[in-house]
């Protein structure tokens, strides 16, 4: 499950269909049949999927007009939701929920939404829980090179990051990955966030992150990693390498270290 | 968000579904804004009046609200609709369109709502007091409201400020917290003191600003001015609230040290005019955009007095309210010689664009609107201005 936020009650699945770009009912979509201009698909039973809406307020009796014809979506999500389509949700009885990284999904995928609790489910993905750590030492981060036949993410760069056992804490986790594959210990952490959620195919790891402030750490990397440096936030943002979210997390993290 | 025992009742669904639906929606758009809980308020205003903004999917969803049962539990007042619900044929309406359009106005009668069908509400039968929390709709209206008068209100859509009458409460955020009501900005500007002047220094003040909360100095608007101010500013940006000193009674409250400040004077203003003028000639005037007030019936009705309509191919519209036009028949008798005394609609609203091409206007607001909502052509003047061709 992936968890946003509630918007408008009732639960649904459909296939998805997605847009890119901010969206206005008005003039976007023909209420009595579904289909969206310029051939970008029909909305009627789908789960539809756009960053969030713009345009007129009347968007809002589009959505409900759609809702008569029996063309609304079967569910929408947001990446943050706002009034016009909040309201069209709400009075067409529309589940909806905001809140999820619309780069999760994509056009065909199978989505049951929960418009009470705000949770999406892709169906035909696995969700694994997993930790990243920033270990943050005078400024800056350290960062593992995964080996190329790692299971996820060959080849690319790092936070200190594992799977969360089964009845261990997200905290717990964190400070035991950054133990066996640093033999750096930590005790409390300093910051933490929600977790954020990334798709690699048909897994969508949950990702607890944390950051934690050590003095004169010397990491030993065991087998899982092939190498370390300690990298200043700024150099993060630019290295495609690094796994998905990661400068975003550790930018937001420091912001509200603060 | 905190929600008392009762209003998780009505969230249940224990009241009604009607209840239940409110409440929903209210709950929604609190949690996108951060709302901590509801704050009772004393008035509404509505809008998603006319049958040519809401179409057929508004007019279903009012349809399904009162056979649901739906009714209001404050004052509410409605915004204007797409015509005169007895002179619609004067102004071209189709017998189809005036059919819906009465349709929406029933509904909305049987919900409770004072279907009076202006958009200065705060000038008859809905006058909040300072310090009132009110749901608002009608971006000119709440303007005034929470600036002229110092009621509270956020800039609500029309089902949401439904929903909010329904329950006689609102979701607590934004505006209705007294922190964020600080000016913003401080704006100095300078006007020849002539409402048409007010209204391009709300046009020229929303192009500078966007959003936010002004500060003037250097203007004493009247309740006239203020009224075709803020729906100026309303539309040319998204002023919700903003504050004059020594006239609005917010303006003391707050230290005003360290602001931006920004100049507007005649040069700002004829900007503003210039962007606002597309049209050499017009085929309809329209005035009482927000609809006119008493005192401007009075200027217009002594400005015409004596004259005569030598062109007779331009229409005239006057918009105001019911009750307006009730208490001034003198005027109106003046004004008819020349055009149409309209109530419950205006020139925004009413579905023109088959008919005219081109529209004069003394309202920066509905010079902001005429071209994408109504696909006219402007010329905004003040009124003798527009008159000239006429008269």
């Amino acid at each position: 499950m992936i968890k946003g936020r509630a918007i408008s009650s009732g639960k649904a699945e459909g296939k998805v269909l997605k847009l890119d770009s901010m969206f206005s009912f008005l003039g976007g979509v023909n209420a009595s049949t579904g289909d969206l201009n310029a051939g970008k698909g029909n909305i009627a039973g789908k789960v539809f999927v756009f960053p969030g809406g713009k345009g007129s307020t009347v968007g809002s009796f589009v959505m409900y007009d759609l809702m008569v014809h029996g063309k609304a979506p079967a569910a929408i999500i947001n990446r943050l939701a706002e009034t016009i389509v909040t309201t069209g949700a709400v009075i067409s009885s529309i589940p909806m929920a905001d809140g999820i990284d619309t780069d999760l999904l994509n056009d065909g995928d199978y989505v049951a939404v929960d418009g009470d609790k705000g949770t999406v489910e892709i169906k035909g993905t696995k969700l694994v829980r997993v930790v990243s750590s920033a270990v943050l030492m005078d400024g800056k981060v350290l960062i593992l090179q995964r080996p190329d036949n790692a299971k996820s993410f060959p080849g690319r760069k790092s936070m200190v990051a594992g799977k969360i056992e089964a009845g261990e804490t997200p905290e717990a986790a964190a400070a035991r990955e950054i133990a066996e594959e640093t033999r750096i210990s930590v005790s409390k952490p300093d910051m933490c966030l929600p977790p954020v959620y990334v798709r690699e195919g048909d897994t969508v790891w949950e990702v607890y992150p944390f950051l934690f402030r050590v003095r004169e750490a010397d990491p030993v990397l065991n087998s899982e990693n092939t190498g370390f440096e300690w990298v200043s936030p700024d150099r993060i943002a630019d290295d495609n390498l690094m796994v998905p979210l990661t400068y975003r997390v550790i930018n937001e993290m420091l912001r509200k270290l603060k | 968000m905190h929600l008392t025992r009762e209003e998780e009742e009505i969230l249940a669904g224990e009241k009604g579904e009607s209840r239940r639906k409110a409440m929903e929606l209210v709950v929604a758009l609190g949690k996108i804004y951060g709302a901590d809980g509801l704050v009772d308020i004393t008035s509404a205003h509505l809008s998603g009046a006319s049958y040519k903004t809401i179409g057929d999917g508004g007019l279903k969803y009012l349809d399904d609200m009162a056979k649901g049962g739906a009714a209001v539990s404050v004052p509410s007042t409605l915004n204007p609709i797409g015509m005169d619900r007895k002179r619609w044929k004067e102004m071209h309406i189709t017998p189809h369109f005036a059919e819906k359009q009465l349709e929406i106005i029933d509904l909305y009668g049987k919900m409770g709502v004072r279907t009076t069908c202006s958009c200065t509400p705060y000038l008859g039968d809905n006058i909040p007091s300072a310090g009132d929390h009110v749901a608002w709709a009608e971006s000119s209206a709440l303007s005034f409201v929470n600036s002229y008068i110092g009621a509270k209100t956020n800039r609500e859509g029309g089902p949401g400020a439904l929903a909010s009458a329904i329950l006689g409460k609102t979701a607590n955020y934004g505006l209705h917290i007294d922190g964020n009501r600080k000016p913003t900005v401080i704006i100095d500007a300078e006007t020849d003191g002539s409402v048409f002047s007010y209204s391009m220094l709300g046009q020229a003040a929303g192009m500078a600003i966007g959003s936010g909360i002004p500060y003037f100095r250097g203007i004493h608007p009247t309740v006239d001015d203020a009224k075709t101010m803020s729906a100026a500013m309303a539309a040319s940006g998204a002023v919700a609230l903003y504050h004059v000193e020594d006239v609005t009674p917010e303006a003391g409250n707050f230290d005003i040290s360290g602001l931006e400040m920004i100049y507007i004077g005649e040069k700002e203003l004829e900007n503003a005019y210039s962007r606002l003028n597309t049209a050499e000639d017009v085929q309809l005037i329209a005035l009482g955009c927000p609809h006119l007030s008493h005192k401007e019936m009075r200027d217009i009705a002594s400005f015409l007095k004596g004259k005569k309509k030598k062109n007779r191919d331009t229409e005239i519209w006057f918009c105001t309210s019911a009750k307006v036009r009730e208490d001034c028949p003198e005027e109106v008798k003046i004004m008819e010689e020349f055009g149409l005394v309209l109530a419950d609609t205006c020139m925004v609203v009413a579905p023109i664009e088959g008919v005219f091409k081109r529209t004069g206007t003394n309202s920066a607001k509905a010079g902001n609107y005429l071209p994408t909502l109504c696909s006219q052509e402007v010329m905004c003047r003040d009124i003798s201005g527009l008159m000239d061709a006429v008269i």
